[in-house]
């Protein structure tokens, strides 16, 4: 699941290193459009529904925190 | 008659000197604060002007003392050009160099920044000068040699040539766009703006404006925000936020991830969107969201104060709707010309134009640029009067109404930004390796592509260089590597075949 998430991550944005960024969001690395393209995969790859709680920077600012959130949701199905 | 905004500004202090005009996450800064520090960073700056109406290129953060040192340049009798710190140096330096000026003034955050640049002029910080005093009487001075046609602003776009063009606004021609637009949203001295946009993009004129003549607050959301619908709405409903006017991406943005579903901005009535073709499927979303709100669509180039026409969304609309563009705010006119710049039979297709006290008064420091777009109407052979060429394509309706239709050159709407296409080739090819290249744009996904050639050329290598290079929001985040570039017969590149490639791409 990790490489799974790792690819879409450089896919969408191969300029960003995302084994050491943590302040994704916090340092505007992504912009809130790379928000709505990385949600949609995100759902469409792993089976899941990211709502609208889910959309805060705690969330979105690592890869390692992305993990996590992906991680979370499919349990909670 | 009024002819300079620091009319609206004193008349406004002096009506509410109290009341909040610009609030950001950490501050407010009331009308009073807002004269005090333009007056004080106004006088520091004429002192080094000594009278010469040049530009002052200001780059300040998006906060709310930001707009106090636009006006400060104004102040002192000069436009001022607001550049974005967080830009590339290299976009910054070509800034410096079309703007030609010896005087900069920026907030202290982006000082070590602007000493990086080709600049070998004045830069003063605007935090260091608060600390001084005003001198009434020069400032008074400067206020009388100050005339309703001289440059305001002077805002940066995408150029095909790679060099961004400075369109420079009269002072008259943004205070008719102000009005018009006001009388349109009706925006009164109870609202709340939010801003959405940077302060140094043309977007930000009315909730830099609206305030100063109306006596209204704006509200600066944090970028982040925009993310994190739920946030977004509360800091919305904290400041009490009643009309906005943002981009199309900052309202599709939150529909797309499922805003409403627990929350919406409580007090907002005024909707006005603008920079690209809104999705209907969106806007009955904020329809269904707000339904006691005016949704105001408006259409318009820098070029032309922002606007040119606008559309009152009369009722809920259908998913499978198209908008239409509206008619003309009152101080603008708006026609059709063929390719060969004769009138357009009715109902047919043409190049949109627009003419009025709202014109820009060209590009500055480009006289070449600005005779190719900003041309004598060729309709009247009466008497002098200019027009701008937008480039863009439409049809007048029966009903009156302007329906649009896309663009006649490779110039995209990304984002609500403008961009140059040509402009991304440009820099892409200049990256050590790439033979050729070509950029598109998926108008569905809202992506930009970028087509290349050229062997051990990595799209990372490729994403890395153009980050350094351009905006953020011109970085294509699709990046392809080909064997060869699709060739039509004249040898010209084969954009139909790579607009092919994406279709399929997509379908996947």
């Amino acid at each position: 699941m990790e490489q799974e998430l790792m690819d879409i991550l450089t896919d969408l944005r191969p300029d960003v290193d995302f084994e050491t960024e943590t302040a994704l969001i916090d340092d505007h690395i992504l912009e809130s459009f790379d928000i709505v393209s990385l949600v949609a995969a995100l759902n469409d790859a792993f089976d899941i529904e990211i709502g609208a709680k889910d959309l805060v920077p705690e969330n979105f600012n690592s890869a390692k925190r992305l993990l996590a959130m992906v991680q979370r949701l499919q349990d909670e199905d | 008659m009024e002819t300079n905004v620091l009319d609206w500004l004193e008349t406004t202090a002096a009506a509410c000197p109290d009341k909040p005009a610009f609030l950001d996450e950490d501050s407010a800064v009331t009308f009073a604060d807002v004269r005090r520090e333009a007056r004080i960073i106004g006088t520091a700056a004429a002192k080094r002007r000594a009278g010469r109406k040049k530009p002052i290129a200001v780059m300040s953060g998006r906060n709310a003392h930001t707009p106090a040192v636009f006006l400060g340049a104004v102040y002192a009798g000069c436009c001022y050009a607001p550049m974005d710190g967080t830009m590339p140096v290299h976009r910054l330096n070509s800034i410096l160099s079309t703007l030609d000026t010896d005087l900069m003034i920026v907030q202290r955050a982006f000082y070590d920044k602007a000493k990086t640049l080709d600049f070998s002029g004045t830069i003063l910080i605007a935090e260091e000068l608060l600390e001084g005093s005003e001198d009434a009487a020069l400032l008074a001075d400067c206020r009388a040699r100050a005339r309703e046609l001289d440059p305001l602003y002077i805002i940066f776009t995408s150029g095909s040539t790679g060099t961004p063009k400075g369109v420079i606004t009269a002072q008259h021609s943004l205070m008719c766009y102000i009005e018009d637009y006001a009388g349109v949203m009706g925006i009164a001295r109870e609202d709340v703006l939010g801003n959405q946009s940077p302060l140094d993009y043309i977007a930000a004129v009315r909730d830099i404006y609206l305030p100063l003549r109306f006596g209204a607050t704006t509200a600066i959301i944090p970028k982040e925000l925009f993310m994190s619908p739920e946030r977004l709405f509360e800091y919305m409903n904290d400041k009490g936020v009643t009309a906005v006017g943002w981009s199309v991406s900052a309202l599709t943005v939150p529909a797309a991830l499922g805003a409403f579903e627990c929350s919406v901005p409580q007090h907002l009535r005024k909707v006005c969107f603008s920079g690209s073709v809104m999705p209907c499927s969106c806007l009955r979303q904020w329809q269904l969201a707000l339904p006691e709100a005016r949704f105001v669509n408006q259409y318009g180039p820098t070029e032309a104060t922002a606007s040119c026409t606008y559309y009152v969304v009369p009722g809920l609309v259908e998913d499978t709707d198209v908008l239409p563009i509206g008619k003309p705010y009152p101080h603008y006119e708006v026609f059709l010309l063929s390719e060969r710049n004769e009138a357009v039979p009715d109902g047919e297709i043409g190049e949109i134009c627009v003419k009025g006290p709202i014109l820009a008064l060209g590009y500055y420091n480009s006289r070449e640029k600005t005779a190719e777009s900003f041309l004598q109407n060729p309709l009247n052979h009466a008497y002098d009067e200019r027009i701008y060429k937008t480039g863009d394509l439409g049809h007048f309706a029966p009903d009156g109404n302007l329906m649009f239709h896309g663009r006649k050159d490779r110039q995209v709407k990304h984002l609500g930004h403008r961009v140059e296409l040509g402009e991304i080739d440009l820099a892409a090819a200049k990256v050590p390796g790439v033979e050729d290249c070509c950029a598109l744009y998926d108008q569905a996904h809202e992506q930009i592509w970028l087509f290349y050639t050229g062997e051990g050329v990595t799209k990372r290598d490729i994403a890395v260089a153009l980050r350094a290079d351009l905006p953020g929001f011109m970085v294509p985040r699709k990046i392809e590597q080909l064997e060869a570039m699709p060739r039509l017969d004249n040898g010209k590149t084969n954009m139909r075949a790579l607009a092919e490639r994406i279709t399929a791409a997509a379908k996947h």
